[in-house]
């Protein structure tokens, strides 16, 4: 286990896409303090911002409100990251396998184009949650992501495969242009869910407003939603499904584009 | 002083094909000896002129619109990093600024010839070309569209339109004039295109394509400008377009003109179901007609960028393909319009493009008047260069390649029934004595005393990726040592290219109640100091 | 066939022939059919296992290995898991096609998994029946499997886009020869009761018994793959051009025939149904083979025996 403590707030944001298990397993303790960080455009070591104790090893973990380093677990393919605190943006973006956890918030971007593992956050992320970078026309093609708490705008925006669950509420434009994968929404969202959506899923257990171009298709209880209650449900979320508590109102869309997308929002008994 | 020792000379421009001689510099040019000063040990290395590049995209304001268009692609592309002598950038499809220099310079290409600037933004032109290091420019002036012109020309006042070109060009800074869709991008600004040569464009009561065209070719003949006109025919990239191709041959008969990116207005057919070459019938009409130069507008698969002022093809472009799309409009002058796009050997229609660039090359007979581009970035990016120049000199290499085309393609094309190969002598023509003879810039191109001293030199054999011409161990600008065994070891601000014609200076009277009635910008602010360029050097008109 | 007879071994009075059943490679898959109720899953299992005893006549091999628990099937629901044996990996594709697309895809309530998941070997059947879909169909990708969700009349059908094939052993047997049909029958149907329980097999043949056992070829008839087993029928006893195998006392035969996964699953199917089977009116317990020139899985009766009585 190498771990790393925050010791010296940045005051700018700081690109540390080093550390990862990539960067790291391999090195000794002196060779990972040496290891370069940016602050801004001002080339700087590891230790001058964070006390490094361990080496080779491919689980790190990181301590401290960490929520202005940027870039951590950067294209990771392998082994964990703890984060015991806050983590700044870019947390695992383009990463393919490894996982990473987080017990406080992480900020924008989180997972940005990444095509495996798993991240799961305790607290909070921001907006463009598994989201194309500008100009991409893809954004996350796998792995998954968890998120207990609130997520902000554009959660999963031109998506192609791959699962983002929140527990609690997001904001405007999640799922935009959607290309496929899933997005459950435990708490429901904002408006604008599955603008120019193409292909994929929105689940949603609470109401949430929908575009007019959202039409709506039939109730029902799919089979498929079964097998993601049972992933979900060892990754510790629970998802309704059963005929007895409820069914889910199935709306096609986004018909301006036509997309072959939808959007499943849990209708229960007792409502 | 330099004397480069023991290379193979190839300066055609100087019936010099391959003979170990020395090259002697003094003082930024060619000169006959020098006495002490640095030796260059060139054994087993082919000593060529600098490479010109007589149709290229990289400066300016549709330039930088494209930058802003694809960040996907910048995240991906090359990157320079700041050093002690390199300055930062990102190359890729849309190079930055101080990229671009540092990857011409890199290849052995030392001066590139910007060829679409409208004289609204040509400022700004000026400012990119500025931070360009190392290799000299020239820049063409986009005309063909522009509406003081077209009125002139539509009510027959020839000589009153050559003297308002000749403002232009001196207010814009440029050293020749180009032509993009005669007409097109004007009736652009009414959602419409000119495709015929022969009809009235709209917006027009009666003016032609075809009467821009000619009457643009005789002002530039009568203004002496050292570079002919530069077409971009009508009709770019459409299927069937070789008889429009055909048709503007005859209109410029008897004028001077270089023919931009022949390959996308090669085309026959009907539509993409059945778009094939046509590369012969051009070929044959372009050998016989003498005045006339052109260059390839090679494509090459893989990822590019279509840069053009010929908006309304950049629509279709981007209906046909369902790829982003900018468009900009510049008042009054021209337009211009951005698709990102990829060429792909498995898409029939991009394997015969890809054959037609270089049929161009090798069915045209004399390599004096056919240039190697790949109108950078809409063919392909500059720095593929090399990949080209491999196909045309092996010609075992160049018919594997076909063999990989989906088979429909092959039957639409006679690439595989050419059997030339490219001589070492040919490919300095193409790539730097021949471009620099049709820009008239005579010091450029040779390696004759009095040149500048602008010298490439390539290992004999290729490196490992096996293509000869991408890694130069040396490359001199004006004398010296910009690029060693790859690396950039020095820069410098090159020279930009101007001319200043003769005109009538109260043409201004007339220019300007019209620009402040139509225009948005204030006139003061319209013409380019000459201040703002550093290094300009003005050429004489005939 | 023929059964080589050697010393044998007695269990409650019963002889154990001393020999083999000789069995072949076969190549097989397992689907697990969930539905909303157990009856559905039955269902949707018996027909799509109908018309499936013999490779040779029916193209493949079928049956039902085991009713399942919800907690037991990929979606939560009950279901049955279906075994399906034939020659090669190609052909038994294009059997699960033809089957799930016309008895499970049809079949009120039903989803359609894969049962080898560890298989590396992979044939595509979700990924062809998607058709039916008209281009209407969809896909989830989840935990490195995509599974095709089929719009329906009744609602949606859902099926797993690959479904895993192995290696595996098809034409194990069993010969029961006892006094009378009734006998016979008892003996067979107790065995049949106690082999059902044995996962990773099936008895393909009507309720798990063979009445007409056969031989390769025709003695008579040039052209026939297969026909009866004359050796074996009691009423050819003394016909020309008749050998009989048929000891003393025994006036009726049934066979057994089990297809597995592997080796241990028939070993396992056929002790029981060995024990199972030495019953009151059931003379002797055979198997048959081919003088062990055809399959290359033997399973000698005297072994099974000494394993179940252990």
């Amino acid at each position: 286990m190498i771990t790393l403590t925050l010791k010296e707030q940045p005051n700018v944001p700081l690109e540390a896409e080093v550390l990862s298990p990539d960067a790291m397993a391999a090195l000794a303790n002196d060779a990972i303090r040496a290891l370069p960080v940016y602050l801004g455009k001002k080339l700087c070591r590891v230790d001058d911002f964070f006390a490094v104790e361990g080496e080779a090893s491919d689980e790190l973990k990181i301590c401290g409100d960490a929520r202005k380093v940027k870039w951590i677990g950067r294209g990771m393919t392998c082994g964990r990251i703890t984060i015991v605190g806050n983590a700044g943006m870019h947390l695992g973006a383009y990463m393919t396998g490894g996982a990473i956890e987080v017990s406080g918030n992480a900020s924008d971007w989180l997972g940005g184009e990444m095509t495996g593992g798993l991240i799961r956050i305790r607290g909070n992320a921001g907006g463009q949650v598994g989201a194309a970078y500008r100009g991409s026309r893809i954004g996350m093609k796998g792995g998954t992501i968890l998120i207990e708490g609130t997520a902000g705008l554009e959660v999963g925006m031109r998506m192609k495969r791959g699962t983002i669950v929140v527990g609690g509420m997001v904001r405007d434009f999640a799922g935009l242009e959607m290309r496929g994968g899933t997005i459950v929404l435990l708490s429901g969202a904002e408006i604008r869910t599955g603008a120019w959506m193409m292909r994929g899923t929105i689940v949603s257990l609470k109401p949430i407003p929908l575009l007019p171009s959202f039409l709506y298709a039939s109730t029902y209880n799919p089979t498929f939603l079964r097998l993601y209650a049972k992933h979900l449900g060892t990754l510790g979320f629970t998802i309704p499904y059963e005929e007895q508590d409820g069914a889910y109102q199935r709306y096609t869309g986004d018909t301006s584009i036509p997309g072959k997308g939808e959007i499943l929002i849990w209708k229960s008994v007792k409502a | 002083m330099i004397r480069i020792t023991g290379g193979k000379v190839y300066d055609p421009a100087n019936g010099i094909d391959g003979v170990v001689q020395d090259i002697c510099i003094a003082e930024g040019r060619i000169v006959a000896q020098v006495d002490g000063g640095r030796t260059i040990d060139a054994s087993g290395t082919l000593v060529f002129p600098g490479g010109v590049d007589v149709h290229t995209h990289v400066a300016g304001g549709a330039l930088n619109f494209a930058r802003g268009l694809v960040p996907e692609n910048q995240r991906v592309a090359r990157k320079f990093m700041h050093g002690a002598k390199l300055r930062s950038g990102i190359g890729g499809m849309t190079p930055t600024t101080f990229a671009t220099g540092y990857l011409y310079a890199g290849m052995g290409w030392t001066t590139v010839n910007e060829a679409a600037v409208p004289i609204l933004s040509a400022k700004h032109t000026h400012e990119e070309l500025h931070d360009i290091p190392i290799v000299d420019k020239s820049t063409l002036l986009l005309m063909a569209n522009n509406e003081f012109v077209l009125d002139l020309l539509e009510v027959g006042e020839v000589e009153r339109a050559k003297h308002v070109v000749g403002w232009l060009i001196w207010a814009a800074k440029a050293y020749g004039v180009k032509a993009v869709n005669p007409g097109g991008v004007a009736a652009w600004k009414w959602g419409k295109n000119a495709s015929t040569l022969h009809d009235p464009i709209e917006g027009y009561h009666s003016i032609t394509a075809a009467q821009i065209i000619s009457g643009l070719a005789g002002i530039i003949d009568d203004l002496g400008l050292p570079h002919p006109l530069h077409l971009h025919c009508n009709n770019l990239g459409v299927p069937g377009n070789v008889s429009t191709t055909l048709e503007t041959m005859k209109v410029l008969e008897g004028h001077r003109a270089h023919m931009a990116h022949l390959q996308f207005h090669a085309y026959g057919g009907q539509d993409w179901g059945t778009m094939r070459s046509e590369a012969v019938a051009i070929a044959e009409a372009f050998d016989a007609q003498t005045n006339l130069t052109c260059d390839a507008g090679a494509v090459l698969f893989g990822d590019a960028v279509t840069i053009t002022a010929d908006g309304p093809w950049q629509h279709l472009l981007h209906e046909l393909t369902g790829r982003k799309w900018g468009n900009l409009d510049v008042e009054n002058e021209t337009g211009c319009g951005i698709v990102p796009y990829v060429y792909s050997d498995r898409h029939i229609v991009n394997a015969v493009q890809w054959a037609v660039g270089l049929e161009l090359l090798l069915l045209i007979k004399d390599p004096w008047r056919v240039f190697l581009t790949t109108d950078h970035p809409n063919g392909g990016c500059f720095w593929r260069y090399p990949e080209i120049i491999q196909l045309l000199m092996d010609v075992d290499y160049r018919k594997e390649q076909i063999k990989k085309l989906h088979p429909e393609a092959q039957k639409r094309i006679v690439l595989a029934d050419l059997d030339r190969q490219y001589t070492l002598s040919e490919v300095a023509i193409v790539t730097s004595a021949g471009p620099a003879r049709a820009l008239g810039l005579s010091q450029k191109g040779h390696l004759g005393v009095g040149a500048d001293a602008d010298v490439s030199i390539y290992p004999e054999k290729p490196n490992n990726d096996g293509v000869l011409f991408s890694y130069p161990r040396y490359v001199l600008k004006g004398g010296e040592v910009m690029v060693e065994e790859g690396e950039v070891r020095g820069t410098s601000e090159g020279r930009e290219f101007i001319v200043r014609p003769s005109y009538d200076e109260q043409i201004v009277e007339y220019i300007r109640p019209l620009f402040d009635k139509v225009y948005t910008m204030s006139f003061e602010n319209y013409p380019v100091e000459i201040e703002r360029l550093r290094r300009p050097e003005i050429t004489t008109c005939k | 066939m023929t059964g080589e007879r050697g010393a044998s071994l007695e269990r409650r009075g019963v002889r154990v022939v001393d020999t083999f059943a000789e069995a072949f490679d076969m190549c097989a898959a397992r689907v697990l059919i969930t539905a909303n109720s157990p009856a559905w899953a039955r269902t949707a299992a018996l027909c799509m296992t109908g018309f499936a005893t013999s490779v040779i006549g029916c193209k493949v091999e079928a049956g039902i290995e085991a009713e399942l628990f919800p907690d037991q099937t990929p979606d939560g629901r009950s279901g049955a898991s279906v075994l399906l044996f034939g020659f090669d990996a190609a052909g038994l594709a294009n059997r699960l096609v033809e089957r799930v697309g016309q008895t499970v895809l049809t079949c009120p309530t039903t989803a359609c998994f894969d049962g080898l998941p560890q298989a590396a070997e992979r044939v595509i059947v979700g990924g062809l029946l998607r058709h039916f879909g008209d281009r209407f169909q969809s896909s989830k990708f989840l935990e490195g499997q995509r599974y095709w969700r089929i719009p329906v009349m009744e609602g949606e059908f859902l099926i797993q886009e690959t479904f895993g094939v192995q290696k595996a052993i098809g034409g194990g047997n069993l010969l029961i020869l006892a006094t009378d049909q009734n006998a016979a029958l008892a003996a067979a149907e107790a065995a049949v009761d106690v082999m059902r329980k044995v996962r990773g097999v099936i008895l393909p043949f009507p309720g798990g018994i063979v009445r007409a056992g056969s031989k390769v070829g025709a003695k008579r008839y040039k052209k026939m793959i297969a026909s009866t087993n004359d050796a074996y029928c009691p009423t050819l006893r003394g016909r020309a051009g008749v050998t009989s195998e048929l000891p003393e006392g025994v006036n009726s035969v049934l066979e057994i025939v089990v297809d597995g996964l592997d080796r241990p699953a028939i070993e396992n199917a056929l002790s029981v149904g060995i024990d199972a089977a030495c019953r009151p009116g059931v003379v002797e317990i055979s198997a048959g083979n081919y003088g062990g020139k055809l399959g290359k899985h033997h399973f000698r009766l005297h072994s099974l025996l000494s394993e179940a009585s252990t």
